[in-house]
């Protein structure tokens, strides 16, 4: 062995050993939750605590489905967020397409007008947001939160689509305007197929990032059946007895949505996320 | 005090995550086995609802019956439990939250530029003789000088803005009031006292104070070759 293999080797070690620190500093709370929510009560609460459920029991997801609104909070969450993605994926889609293939001018200013509205964070257009709802007369509904979804998630959606239209050559769509196209079917059947796998990371994000709010629904919705899962969820943990299995097991299950379309749109985030959206 | 509070969290997270998120981009930028696996992973904190981080850590800092009290008293480090959510630690603890929930997005960015590194750069700098520091120093730092400016620029925007994690880590706690950062007075100020007049003059303090600091940061910072 020359001293430039041992050499390596350390390197390697080194580098293995900080990749483990760095996996369980991240996924080990993680596993704990997993664990706990498979716990029985006693073992819960043992010490020295056990890494991983001796009896193994489904009684924490039993209790969560039984004595609390777990499933109404779902399908809510689950309603509130897709149409929140069909709303902003629409009007993303269009408003994308037209910043990247129609000139018109302060075009650029536009765009650049939408990433300032990443300053506005949802604690300061919550207020004003609140008023008006309460004005209109929609406060309290489904229908104000799928709106301030919208609202929030679309200069992310728009400027990340931008970025994919924007990878597109424009000589395809104008073969097709040469053969007779008209816009409307050069769009359909060159650019969407085309923006596709964009469209569709961009719509993921969309879903994840309303599927993950709290705090509009906490401002916006006070009716406990109209509730999503986020504050659902927060609301088990004020109760005077905490039944960590049971929050820990709903935590799980808030959670498993968000990972299996995460684990999807993965490979576009490393890719994707630096030429896309930060660096614009 | 609530902007006191809400600056001592800003920035300090915003260094952790940096330095923590730089590291970790770096180690993740090596070639190793299962190196996509831990990638995915890393990023998972940052994905999750906020709702599920604050569960988690607070029962892994629960007093009684936490696994971190646990390991810290089994190890000898503390001999009585601590009370992660009281007034002494729950700024602590906050800041331990919410580094590991958001240092993500700084892999992610910063990932996402090393790897477009052209390694003829390294390659130049080893032969001119530059070791593993130097190398670090001037090649990888000046081409990740403009991600680095802008993962700073929306980290700080983001952090001190930052309302639900600081929100839902007081719930419950008695000690809400060592960690009310402007938002979080902003919030209760609208919804709880209902003074949505007052509630909106924070919003625009806040929106003031975000203006005047990016405005200085770009002077101080931004390079001709723009982002």
């Amino acid at each position: 062995m020359n001293p430039k293999d041992t050499f390596l080797s350390v390197r390697g070690q080194a580098i293995y050993w900080s990749a483990a620190i760095l996996l369980i500093f991240t996924a080990f709370p993680f596993f704990w939750m997993l664990s706990t929510s498979f716990k029985p009560l006693r073992e819960i609460f043992v010490s020295p605590p056990y890494l991983l459920p001796k009896d193994f029991t489904l009684a924490n997801f039993a209790r969560l489905f039984e004595q609390t609104r777990f499933l109404t909070y779902f399908k809510n969450s689950l309603f509130v967020s897709s149409s929140a993605v069909v709303f902003t994926m629409a009007i993303a889609t269009a408003g994308a397409y037209s910043l990247t293939r129609f000139k018109f001018y302060g075009r650029e200013k536009i765009a650049s007008l939408i990433l300032f509205t990443y300053m506005f964070a949802p604690i300061m257009i919550v207020i004003p947001f609140y008023v008006l709802i309460k004005k209109i007369g929609i406060a309290n509904t489904h229908l104000a939160l799928i709106m301030a979804y919208t609202a929030f998630c679309l200069p992310f959606s728009l400027w990340l689509l931008r970025a994919f239209f924007q990878s597109i050559p424009l000589v395809l769509e104008e073969a097709a305007l040469v053969d007779g196209a008209t816009r409307l079917r050069a769009v359909v059947h060159v650019i969407l197929p085309l923006a596709l796998p964009g469209i569709i990371a961009t719509a993921i994000f969309t879903f994840i990032l309303a599927w993950n709010d709290y705090i509009f629904v906490r401002i916006l919705i006070t009716s406990d059946n109209l509730k999503t899962l986020s504050v659902g969820i927060a609301d088990l943990h004020n109760a005077t007895v905490i039944d960590w299995g049971m929050i820990m097991s709903g935590g799980m299950l808030i959670t498993i949505p968000v990972l299996v379309f995460f684990i999807f749109i993965q490979r576009y985030l490393i890719a994707g996320w630096g030429t896309g959206a930060v660096k614009g | 005090m609530s902007l006191w509070y809400g600056t001592y969290y800003s920035v300090s997270t915003i260094v952790l995550q940096i330095v923590i998120g730089l590291i970790a981009a770096l180690i993740l930028n090596e070639a190793f086995r299962g190196r996509n696996f831990v990638r995915g992973i890393v990023l998972f904190p940052y994905m999750i609802p906020t709702v599920v981080a604050i569960i988690l850590w607070k029962w892994l800092l629960n007093n009684q019956f936490g696994l971190v009290n646990y390991l810290l008293l089994a190890v000898g480090i503390i001999e009585n439990p601590l009370s992660w959510t009281g007034k002494d630690h729950i700024m602590t603890s906050l800041i331990i939250i919410s580094v590991w929930e958001f240092f993500p997005f700084v892999v992610l960015s910063v990932l996402a530029r090393l790897q477009t590194i052209p390694p003829v750069l390294y390659e130049a700098a080893k032969v001119d003789g530059a070791g593993a520091w130097s190398r670090f120093i001037h090649v990888t730092l000046p081409q990740l000088r403009n991600v680095l400016f802008v993962v700073i620029l929306l980290r700080s925007i983001w952090m001190f803005t930052k309302f639900d994690t600081v929100w839902l880590l007081t719930q419950g706690g008695g000690a809400e009031k060592y960690i009310r950062t402007l938002p979080v007075y902003a919030y209760m100020r609208t919804f709880m006292y209902y003074q949505a007049g007052l509630g909106s003059t924070l919003a625009v303090i806040m929106f003031g104070i975000l203006i005047a600091s990016t405005a200085l940061y770009f002077k101080m910072f931004r390079r001709e070759e723009g982002i």
